[in-house]
């Protein structure tokens, strides 16, 4: 009997087609009809998220804005062996790719140029305007009495950076390298190494926020979770109660207590604790960054914690009570374990959060609480060079995924819990 | 009962969470060692607060509670070595099965050796030899029971207690588990105090069952006792199914009584907790005890209407108007002499006086 | 029913389409008392038809680059820096402006062609009089000075103005700044000297920050922007005192945002620079008027400052009266159009280290 039936083919359905055919063309049905619920979603995240992150990391290796302008003197000047000054027909196809430029394409250029070398900015403007005087050669000649930015060969070096269409200058300069003038790659000057810095301390703060978070949050909600409603209700209502006030007034809220003459030096010089002339320096620094955020993130932290330890029945404290645990033990070998997905989930939000953070920095940070959402805030919108912008951006991204990867290898995904 | 005898004794103990309301009232309890005792009773009726001042998760609010002869009140519950089996079984999710039975043996510091053995003892008992290393969530309800079950009394402790444990299993698995721990407790001889409202779940398992309603101990009697014999209309209503005609005492004469009932007819019942002539009463009366059409003659002897039959297989359930009463359940054994009814026929009902208990009103 | 609804709908749209077509213009400046003296000078007076929204920002071309370049343009004249006036104009965010009517008029000549004028304003450190009882400080030296006038100084989060200042107080002439700044031995002239200072610092971004820094004494002084500091003596009756020396002269221009509603932001940026409307900005916000003219028409009207229980002199607190003038720096733009960003980073390794 069983014979007979494993040596037959596909399975028919009564009609006589193969049973899985039927079965998927019962399935398309349900299947375009959930493509097509989840299509505006889905077309929304593309236009809003996953655009926008495209875009951004190209901009980050995109180098054309000069190529497109200069597309001759590029060609020459790849002849040029990087020896002494350029020759006089590099200098020529300059002057006329200068002379005859339209429209904003120069400013624009002279931008990007002015980040591998300062001061091309300025050479580029005075010169559009002087080459118009100039009628014949030779133009190396006349182009350096113009300038003599022009006869220095740092500037023409410079531009041995841009010839290809795609640059890591970026990447470099967001950890402290750059190319020199022969493109090998090697450290920044000393006094313009600010960003290995920066991310050293962006992920410093991030982590001592993140601990702090958890250390006052994991009290608070468990406390949250085994009150009864009614208090319960009202203690959630004072965690979020911040959470609902802005952001800026929460902070401005933080200077008034910390700086040197504010409310807590006050007490503490009022109460003789400290003296007058020793007041604490808790506001402007790196101390005040982590104070502050940590208030603002604890929302994050104890929201997540609570709702996973909220499912944690009551019981199973009993039942390791009733076994013979000691209220510790019990909770450390059987509440802590119940709560990870919480503090995993927890910890996680609040670094994200924080690792990008930039206002509070911002506005408490001073002189050693920048953070890498400040620079990028900075290029964003003062300089303009959305190139670093964006690698900045994208490298805070990769480290996100390296981070959430490392976590799912570690302690697996699906042990978040948001609730 | 001697201090001896009782091996768990509650003294004038009360309970009360907000101070206005006591949840428990003067319970005294005698539960001697090897019994299986259930408290049976309605929610809210404080059989669940009982259970949880003896688990030391609740202090009396007054009163006394003893386990072996020595007071327990201050003794924190993780000392007192009385094991619990949780209305959703409490099963650790984060541990395996052996986990879960080993931890209160790691945690008394027993050497691995030790806690291997017993716990592969205790799966043995519940027959969960091969899930092991399984995840709690990984089984079935039943299964989860019987871990839960095998934890409790892994440790061999004195006493255990268990607070509704088959409440979320369904009927076919509930019964099956009920003659388990009735076994279980058979062989192991160690004392169960039991809670449900099941009044099935009591009746099958029990040695004794203690009725609570109201934060009192009703009756408190082994299960024959407490069906046949309830000595209140609460135990009567609550313990399985029972006829109910509502009267008053027309005469008393020693162990036994007249009641005329609000339609005007005359019931001869059993004296239990009526006092005085005029008095309301209500007569509690199995359906069972019942006869239909008989040609026997009882004390009591009625005419009644067919109102509705329900036909159950083996029995079937007719539900009559007499004595002024049309909710009156009568079973009729659906056997080789047929029953033959309609509904709307007249029959004629009858029961011994003996049967029929004058209860109080309440 | 049903027509009607019909009619009432299409009335709307067309009254959103009409609404459209007599353009409004959204004018983007930096809100406080300085947005305040243009709503007065020149918004609230303009009647050309085009009504005016006022939005505020906190400076950079980000987001106007941001909307160019999406070619969703909402912003239509923005009060810009001059450094961003060159680089806006350069980049091609900015419409040009036909500025025969006041480019003999001016100061100093505009930085591009796509700006009209408004204002000078300065950096200028200050302190608190209490602060002080004894002897006062009296230049940038003193500012330097942390032996002789001990206490912390507050200085803003970025490069401007503190390397100009820094190198003065190192003993360049105001005139000459530029020209060491031009040097890489003159950039580190500069942050050698803020080092003497960099542990007695407290940093600020927001303009009403230094006043708090000064007034609760958190700082003894602080650098500010003057109009912020002239806003707290007139109107609040502060007792702040301006030091007066190395003065960092800012120049405030308004742009027309290419793509947005260019011709009516033209009409009223024609408006809005005039000599008259510049001179009234001051009776409002101490800060100096771009155009020669309008100090003329200040002169004259003195007391031209309005202040309820009687107006005041304006001239003492203007960043460009003739004796401020003498010692002060006129920021180079195109200096820090070329240098800005790498400076920029040098600072900010400073702060950080």
């Amino acid at each position: 009997m069983s014979q007979v039936q494993t040596s037959t083919g596909p399975i028919l359905t009564t009609d006589g087609i193969p049973l899985k055919v039927s079965l998927k063309k019962a399935e398309r049905k349900n299947k375009i009809r959930a493509f097509l619920l989840v299509l505006p979603l889905l077309s929304f995240i593309l236009i809003t998220f996953l655009v926008p992150i495209g875009d951004m990391l190209s901009r980050s290796i995109d180098d054309r804005q000069i190529n497109t302008v200069f597309p001759k003197t590029f060609e020459v000047y790849k002849k040029w062996d990087r020896q002494g000054l350029p020759s006089e027909e590099v200098y020529k196809t300059m002057f006329f790719e200068v002379k005859n430029s339209e429209g904003y394409d120069i400013g624009k250029a002279s931008t990007r140029m002015n980040y591998s070398k300062s001061g091309w900015k300025s050479l580029l403007k005075k010169s559009k305007r002087k080459f118009k005087k100039i009628e014949e050669g030779p133009y190396k000649e006349k182009m350096i009495s113009i300038d003599k930015k022009w006869g220095d060969p740092e500037y023409w070096k410079a531009l041995g950076q841009m010839v290809d269409p795609t640059t890591m200058g970026y990447y470099l300069n967001a950890v402290d390298l750059k190319y020199d003038s022969n493109k090998n790659i090697v450290q920044q000057k000393e006094n313009r190494r600010i960003y290995n810095k920066t991310w050293i301390k962006t992920f410093k703060v991030s982590i001592l926020v993140t601990f702090f978070c958890l250390i006052l949050g994991y009290p608070i909600s468990y406390l949250l979770a085994t009150l009864p409603l009614k208090y319960s209700n009202l203690l959630m209502i004072c965690v979020l109660l911040p959470f609902w006030t802005s952001l800026l007034v929460r902070t401005v809220a933080w200077m008034v207590m910390l700086q040197q003459k504010g409310v807590l030096n006050n007490l503490l010089v009022m109460s003789n604790v400290l003296a007058d002339e020793n007041r604490m320096q808790l506001m402007y620094n790196q101390t005040a960054v982590v104070i502050v955020m940590t208030q603002i993130l604890l929302p994050f932290m104890v929201l997540p914690l609570f709702s996973v330890m909220k499912t944690i029945s009551p019981t199973y404290m009993r039942a390791a009570l009733n076994l013979g645990a000691s209220p510790l033990h019990a909770f450390y070998k059987v509440y802590m374990p119940n709560s990870i997905p919480g503090v995993s989930a927890g910890c996680l939000l609040v670094f994200i959060i924080a690792i990008g953070y930039y206002i509070t920095p911002e506005l408490v940070g001073g002189k050693d609480g920048q953070m890498v959402g400040n620079w990028i805030a900075y290029h964003l919108k003062t300089t303009l060079n959305w190139g670093l912008c964006a690698s900045l951006g994208a490298i805070l991204l990769a480290m996100m995924t390296v981070l959430y990867w490392a976590y799912n290898k570690i302690v697996g995904i699906e042990n978040i819990k948001l609730g | 009962m001697s201090q001896k005898d009782s091996f768990v004794k509650f003294e004038k103990v009360d309970k009360s969470y907000d101070g206005e309301i006591l949840v428990v009232k003067d319970l005294n309890l005698d539960v001697p060692k090897g019994e299986f005792l259930t408290m049976l009773g309605p929610s809210g009726s404080g059989k669940t607060t009982v259970l949880m001042m003896l688990a030391g998760f609740e202090t009396p609010t007054n009163g006394e509670i003893y386990l072996d002869g020595n007071p327990i009140s201050s003794i924190p519950p993780n000392k007192r070595g009385i094991g619990m089996v949780f209305q959703n079984y409490a099963l650790f999710p984060h541990m395996t099965v052996k986990e879960n039975l080993a931890f209160p043996l790691e945690v008394r510091k027993m050497e691995q050796s030790e806690i291997d053995k017993k716990v592969s003892n205790a799966l043995a008992m519940v027959e969960l030899q091969d899930f092991g290393n399984r995840m709690p969530l990984q089984l079935s309800g039943g299964q989860q029971q019987r871990v839960a079950l095998a934890r409790s009394l892994v440790f061999e402790p004195r006493l255990v207690l268990m607070d509704e444990p088959l409440g979320a299993l369904d009927k076919n698995l509930r019964e099956q588990m009920q003659y388990e721990i009735k076994h279980i407790h058979e062989k192991i001889g160690i004392t169960v105090v039991y809670v449900t409202h099941d009044q099935s779940e009591a009746l099958t398992m029990s040695n004794r069952i203690a009725v609570f309603n109201d934060g009192k101990i009703q009756q408190i009697s082994s299960p024959d006792v407490l069906y046949e014999k309830p000595n209140s209309s609460f135990v009567a209503q609550f313990i399985g199914e029972n006829n109910q005609l509502r009267g008053k005492v027309k005469s008393i004469s020693g162990e036994n009584c007249i009641i005329t009932t609000d339609s005007g007819d005359d019931v001869h019942a059993l004296k239990i907790n009526i006092n005085n002539n005029g008095d309301g009463s209500l007569v509690s009366l199995r359906p069972e005890r019942v006869a239909i059409n008989s040609s026997e003659n009882f004390e009591n002897n009625f005419e009644a209407k067919v109102k509705e039959l329900i036909y159950l297989g083996d029995h079937i359930r007719s539900r009559v108007e007499v004595c002024g009463n049309d909710q009156f359940i009568v079973k009729i054994p659906n056997s080789y002499k047929g029953a033959n009814l309609k509904e709307g026929a007249t029959v004629k009902l009858s029961w011994k006086a003996s049967d029929s208990r004058a209860l109080d009103l309440n | 029913m049903k027509r009607a609804i019909k009619a009432a709908f299409f009335g709307l749209i067309s009254i959103a389409f009409v609404g459209s077509a007599i353009a409004d213009i959204t004018f983007v400046s930096w809100g406080g008392a300085y947005t305040a003296s243009q709503q007065k000078a020149y918004i609230d007076t303009y009647s050309k038809g085009s009504s005016i929204t006022v939005e505020n920002y906190n400076g950079g071309l980000g987001e106007i680059k941001a909307q160019v370049e999406a070619g969703n343009v909402t912003w239509d004249v923005v009060d810009v820096l001059p450094d961003q006036a060159i680089t806006g104009c350069d980049e091609g965010l900015f419409a040009k402006v036909d500025q025969s009517s006041f480019i003999n008029d001016m100061v100093v000549p505009p930085v591009s062609e796509c700006v009209v004028p408004q204002i000078f304003w300065a950096y200028t450190a200050f302190y608190s009089k209490s602060a002080f009882p004894g002897k006062k400080p009296k230049n940038i030296k003193d500012f330097f000075d942390v032996k002789k006038f001990p206490g912390k100084r507050g200085i803003h989060t970025w490069a401007n103005a503190l390397i100009e200042m820094a190198l003065v107080a190192d003993g360049v002439k105001a005139k000459n700044v530029y020209k060491v700044m031009s040097t890489p031995e003159g950039i580190d002239r500069a942050f050698a000297k803020l080092d003497t200072i960099k542990d007695h610092v407290v940093f600020w971004s927001a303009g009403s920050k230094p006043l708090e820094l000064v007034s609760s004494g958190e700082v003894v002084m602080s650098l500010a922007y003057n109009g912020r500091i002239g806003a707290a003596i007139l109107s609040e009756g502060k007792d702040f005192e301006y030091i007066w020396d190395a003065t960092v002269l800012e120049q405030e221009y308004l742009v027309a945002i290419k793509g947005g509603n260019e011709k009516e932001a033209l009409e009223f940026m024609a408006h809005a620079s005039t000599a008259q409307a510049l001179a009234d900005q001051a009776k409002y916000i101490p800060y100096g008027p771009m155009r020669k003219s309008s100090i003329g028409i200040i002169k004259k009207g003195e007391p031209w400052f309005i202040k309820e229980g009687g107006n005041i002199d304006i001239l003492p607190h203007m960043p460009t009266a003739p004796k401020v003038l003498k010692r002060a720096v006129i920021a180079d733009p195109v200096w820090w159009a070329d240098n800005g960003a790498e400076v920029s980073e040098r600072f900010g390794a400073w702060k950080g280290n």
